[in-house]
């Protein structure tokens, strides 16, 4: 049984997860993106991406690009493909066709080269990703469930780690849940550890698929909260969500899918008050008007 | 009765080290099956599947004759003990695996996506994430397993160990009696030895489903 507080001492240097060579590609990625980033190369540049599930398409030629800092909300009727694209971003699916780049870098690339799992892995560690069901690992209490990718993956010490786990944990308000089992906390604490999860990894990119979904509408307003503190950060986001108020006040840019297509995007202005298509019309007077 | 318990204690030795020997191979032989099973390469995961059902399919008395007098033709000389170990060794490596396998497929999908998404290998995954949970979902049909083996070794003495059985057996021909009071002795020896283990496994389950599994605390 492996706990973090009786585990072998972490190495000092970030280990390969499927071999325990050290990684390489850690500083190189980073250099990458701080290149890139200079260089004005956007986040993430994803190009005709497409996702077929054997005969149905889920994701049909989408083009996006997100600037560095930006926040862009993704809304649209379920099906309509908002989650497999938020998933081929950090390669959780693997597309059909298309490319997506993370600072210029390919994370997928059906077509051309896809990166192995190492490269894989290490770009996954840039993106944080927060899912509706939260993912908790129910077997590691709140603060090891923050811990342990940096110990696992980024190699940090265990008190770094136990650490830099309670100020994300301080950060979304839940320090008092430190040693609580997932399973012990309200719907929202659990959300608002998933994030502090995948902020520990310290990400240059957030994806939120639909994270308030499965919560009581004053639940959510605790993540929701989270959420809007690390816009204001700065923080790179990707946001699929049927939350129109925290679309219009927060995203920089909003996107709305149907059937796997990008129907319409621009800011939220534009797209929640004075949607042009009339399919986007017809989502949301059924969103809005109930 | 009685009388005979005492005689049939010297077999005690030899019933455990052949349960938790062969139990212990299990535990660990079972680990590659069931990561063969789910391999990339077709032959890897027939061979694994075939493992399983081969040793599941065979009944452990037929097996430990085929294997001890077999490689005595073959000029292999192995003890009786460790034929037993090792034969009842392979069958538990076959049901352990498929209890990991139960084990693994509870551990929902969202979970390899959580510490996939956290930039883990697959080792990391399993080592660290997908096994502990397992690892708790096995242990109640593997604590199970292992006092259904404290009988099953029972066979080890159609190929002349000196088990429990094989000492039992011994009584009754050497006082020729039909064997009910040596066989009742025997049973009250196999219960003394399988009921404070079925008492452990429960025991150390809830504490398990406690620590582990995160479960409210009683
Ligand atoms: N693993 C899969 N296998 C087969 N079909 C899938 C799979 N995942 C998604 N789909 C299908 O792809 C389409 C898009 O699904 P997706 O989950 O991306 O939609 P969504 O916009 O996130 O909607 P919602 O989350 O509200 O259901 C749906 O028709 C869905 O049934
Ligand atoms: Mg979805």
């Amino acid at each position: 049984m492996e706990s973090l507080d009786d585990s072998p001492a972490a190495p000092s240097a970030p280990a390969d997860a499927a071999t325990g060579a050290p990684v390489v590609s850690g500083p190189l990625v980073a250099e990458a993106a701080a290149m890139a980033s200079a260089a004005g190369i956007p986040r993430v540049q994803v190009e005709q991406l497409g996702m077929r599930f054997g005969t149905h398409d889920a994701v049909i030629g989408v083009d996006l690009e997100v600037a560095v800092g930006e926040v862009v909300a993704v809304i649209g009727p379920s099906g309509s493909g908002r989650s497999t694209m938020l998933r081929c971003i950090n390669h959780l699916e693997s597309p059909t066709s298309g490319r997506v780049l993370i600072d210029g870098t390919a994370i997928a690339d059906p077509g051309g080269r896809e990166p192995g799992p190492r490269e894989l892995a290490a770009l996954r560690r840039q993106v944080g990703m927060v899912f509706q069901s939260f993912n908790l690992f129910p077997h590691l209490t709140a603060i090891e469930n923050v811990m342990i990718a940096q110990v696992k993956v980024l190699g940090r010490t265990k008190a770094e780690a136990r650490t830099r786990a309670m100020q994300l944990l301080e950060r979304v308000g839940i320090a008092e849940k430190a040693d609580s089992r997932p399973r012990r906390c309200s719907g929202g604490q659990q959300q608002r550890i998933a994030i502090a999860r995948a902020l520990a990894l310290e990400p240059k990119l957030m994806l939120f698929d639909e994270p308030t979904s499965a919560l009581d509408p004053e639940l959510g307003l605790e993540v929701l909260a989270v959420m809007r503190e690390l816009a204001k950060e700065g923080m790179t986001m990707i946001v699929v969500t049927h939350e129109m108020h925290f679309a219009e006040d927060v995203a920089d840019r909003v996107i709305f899918m149907a059937d796997g297509r990008i129907v319409e995007e621009g800011t939220a202005q534009q797209v929640i008050r004075h949607p042009r298509e009339e399919r986007t019309r017809k989502f949301l007077r059924a969103v809005l008007d109930r | 009765m009685f009388h005979y318990i005492g005689p049939i204690a010297h077999g005690i030795g030899s019933t455990l080290t052949i349960t938790f020997a062969a139990y212990a191979i299990g535990l660990v032989l079972g680990i590659p099956i069931v990561v063969a099973r789910s391999s990339r390469l077709r032959v890897v995961r027939l061979l694994a599947i075939s493992f399983v059902e081969i040793f599941r399919g065979i009944p452990g008395i037929a097996w430990l004759f085929i294997l001890y007098y077999g490689l005595a033709q073959l000029d292999v000389q192995i003890s009786s003990m460790t034929a037993a170990i090792c034969g009842l060794g392979l069958i538990a490596a076959a049901y352990m695996a498929e209890i990991y396998r139960a084990g693994l497929r509870a551990v929902p999908h969202g979970q390899f996506e959580a510490a996939r998404a956290l930039g883990m290998g697959t080792v990391q995954v399993y080592r660290s994430i997908v096994g502990p949970q397992a690892f708790v979902t096995s242990f109640p049909p593997a604590a199970t397993y292992v006092i259904g083996l404290l009988k099953e070794s029972a066979v080890a003495s159609v190929i002349g160990a000196q088990e429990i059985t094989g000492v039992a057996l011994g009584q009754q021909q050497e006082a020729s009696t039909q064997g009910l009071s040596v066989f009742l002795a025997a049973s009250a020896v196999y219960l003394a030895l399988s009921l404070p283990l079925a008492g452990i496994a429960r025991y150390a389950d809830v504490w398990l489903a406690r620590r582990v599994a995160g479960a409210e605390a009683a």
